[in-house]
């Protein structure tokens, strides 16, 4: 942890893209907790693109874990061809994705090209061979829920131990904000379902006001700005989200005592 | 009649074990521990997703397979013939240690493939390199599943008891993973020097080495070779060095094993004897 830490600190390109980072996964936690329009898709979509951007990759494929199946399933790609790419499904433990989903351990390997089969299939699906790919773990909760892969650095160079770095960083994010989304989306079907389509319209604008009434109103930003900090400290670690329940439970009780 | 105390009818001075002295630690030196080895003999297991043995760098050096695996209803199967290598991943490591220990005998487990790659997997992959009589075994894996805790500790353990030097990847990140944080195994991180033989020891536990893990070109699935990055291609050149170690001194215990690879550090000053 230190070793990763320390090099992202050290890196001012690092420190930029782990705070870009956490404002975009920020926003968009905090968009869908109040029932914007930030789909789950679209959430996977925004974390591909911001690690190609920040990384500087010329693309970037997202894959999640079907327990079910043991497969990983390909959702989301960033640069290449990829909008002809199509959904597919590759065995855990099969191909570069597929290891590091197995083992959890990021894996940065160069001269790809050379090697077909290795990278024959992300690659294939973002149109081209690439000379390089750096591939990371998503973990939640002490599991690999996917991986998130990068393809050859714009300046042409390999991804370097500083790159492994930040983006398994960035995964540690990103797979928080996908499994509340995950969360979220679920339950948002089971309500459609349950109350039925002609209902559904109704929800989302109702959801669509609250937001606009929130984004206008000073005090609920505020709220909302404090109800970010939340997930934050919780995903910090249990230590720091028990130090954290302790200091507001403390301050609420003494405003009670304040209020009688 | 006297009473021994459980465990300690070893201690009895008529059971006492005369056993040899190894150097003094200053007086070790490369040449005494691994030089001239080419780790004949001396029998290593590669627990991955299989090797390639018609990769040229491998041509052919595989005395043996197996390859693991776990059914839906948790029954574990084992297939002793030559089977592929499912990403490359463990054809690189195999590469690395025939590199630097090309006489070795070397066992191909594996224990994530098409088929998946579940905890139980690896611990059955352990437990076969325990029960065949491994002296080496590269894990450049774990799993972080909280429920393999206990197991993997208790094999650990029992390789260690058996004298079979366990040699794991440090985990890149910041969560718990096994079996690479516990005291019985030898786990490695990564510097940039490449240099098959340089290694660093660290006195802050559990990655007590770094090895050449950044850049390392590799053996790859396919013929070619790639560079590839991790800590997992830095664990198979202590693999390598251990498997030289224990051509020219077999009946090494772990502690010892771990003792004459920090005496040997690049970091680790010696006398100027």
């Amino acid at each position: 942890m230190a070793t990763v830490e320390a090099s992202v600190s050290g890196n001012p390109d690092d420190v930029r893209f782990a705070a870009s980072l956490r404002e975009a996964l920020g926003v968009a936690e905090t968009a869908g907790a109040i029932g914007a329009r930030v789909t789950h898709a679209e959430l996977l979509q925004m974390i591909v693109a911001t690690a190609v951007h920040v990384l500087r990759a010329r693309a970037g494929a997202l894959l999640l874990v079907d327990e079910d199946t043991e497969e990983l399933v390909f959702e989301v790609a960033v640069g290449g061809s990829a909008d002809e790419v199509k959904q597919f499904r590759v065995p855990v433990g099969h191909g570069i994705a597929g290891q590091v989903a197995v083992t959890g351990q990021p894996l940065a390997v160069s001269g790809a090209a050379e090697d077909p089969r290795a990278a024959t299939d992300i690659a294939d699906r973002v149109g081209y061979r690439p000379e390089s790919i750096l591939c990371v773990p998503l973990f939640y909760d002490d599991e690999v829920i996917g991986v998130l892969e990068l393809l050859d650095k714009e300046s042409g160079t390999s991804f370097t131990a500083e790159d492994i770095g930040s983006l398994s960083l960035f995964a540690n994010q990103a797979a928080v904000a996908i499994e509340h989304s995950r969360v979220r989306s679920s339950l948002a079907a089971l309500l459609r379902d349950v109350l039925g389509g002609g209902l559904d319209r109704t929800l989302e604008s109702d959801a669509s006001a609250f937001a606009t009434r929130v984004s206008e109103d000073p005090t609920s930003r505020d709220a909302l700005a404090l109800a970010q900090l939340v997930p934050e400290i919780a995903n910090a670690g249990e230590r720091e989200a028990q130090a954290c329940r302790t200091i507001l439970e403390a301050f609420v009780g003494y405003l009670r005592t304040r209020r009688q | 009649m006297s009473f021994t105390p459980a465990y300690s009818t070893a201690f009895d001075p008529e059971q006492l074990e005369l056993l040899k002295a190894l150097l003094p630690m200053d007086d070790i030196t490369p040449e005494w521990a691994w030089g001239g080895a080419t780790g004949r003999g001396v029998k290593v297991a590669v627990v991955d997703s299989g090797v390639d043995a018609d990769h040229p760098v491998i041509a052919g050096r595989i005395a043996g397979y197996t390859a693991i695996t776990v059914s839906s209803t948790d029954e574990l199967s084992y297939d002793d013939a030559p089977h592929e290598d499912a990403s490359g991943h463990g054809t690189a490591c195999a590469g690395i240690i025939l590199d630097i220990a090309p006489d070795c005998e070397l066992y191909s487990v594996r224990v994530m493939g098409k088929m998946g790659g579940k905890g139980a997997a690896l611990v059955a992959g352990i437990r076969w390199v325990i029960d065949h009589g491994i002296h080496v075994a590269n894990l450049s894996l774990g799993t972080t599943k909280r429920f393999f805790f206990g197991e993997l500790h208790a094999l650990t353990d029992e390789a260690y008891f058996n004298h079979v030097t366990l040699v794991t990847a440090a985990n890149n990140f910041p969560i718990p993973s096994f079996p690479c944080e516990y005291a019985s195994v030898v786990s490695v991180g990564s510097h940039a020097t490449n240099d098959p033989f340089l290694y660093y020891y660290n006195p802050a536990p559990p990655t007590e080495f770094g090895a050449f893990g950044i850049d390392v070109p590799c053996a790859w699935k396919g013929g070619g070779i790639s560079k590839v990055t991790g800590n997992s291609v830095a664990a198979p050149h202590i693999t390598g060095i251990v498997a030289r170690i224990l051509e020219k001194h077999p009946s090494l215990t772990v502690f010892q094993v771990k003792a004459i690879l920090r005496a040997l550090a690049a970091n680790v000053a010696r006398s100027a004897a």
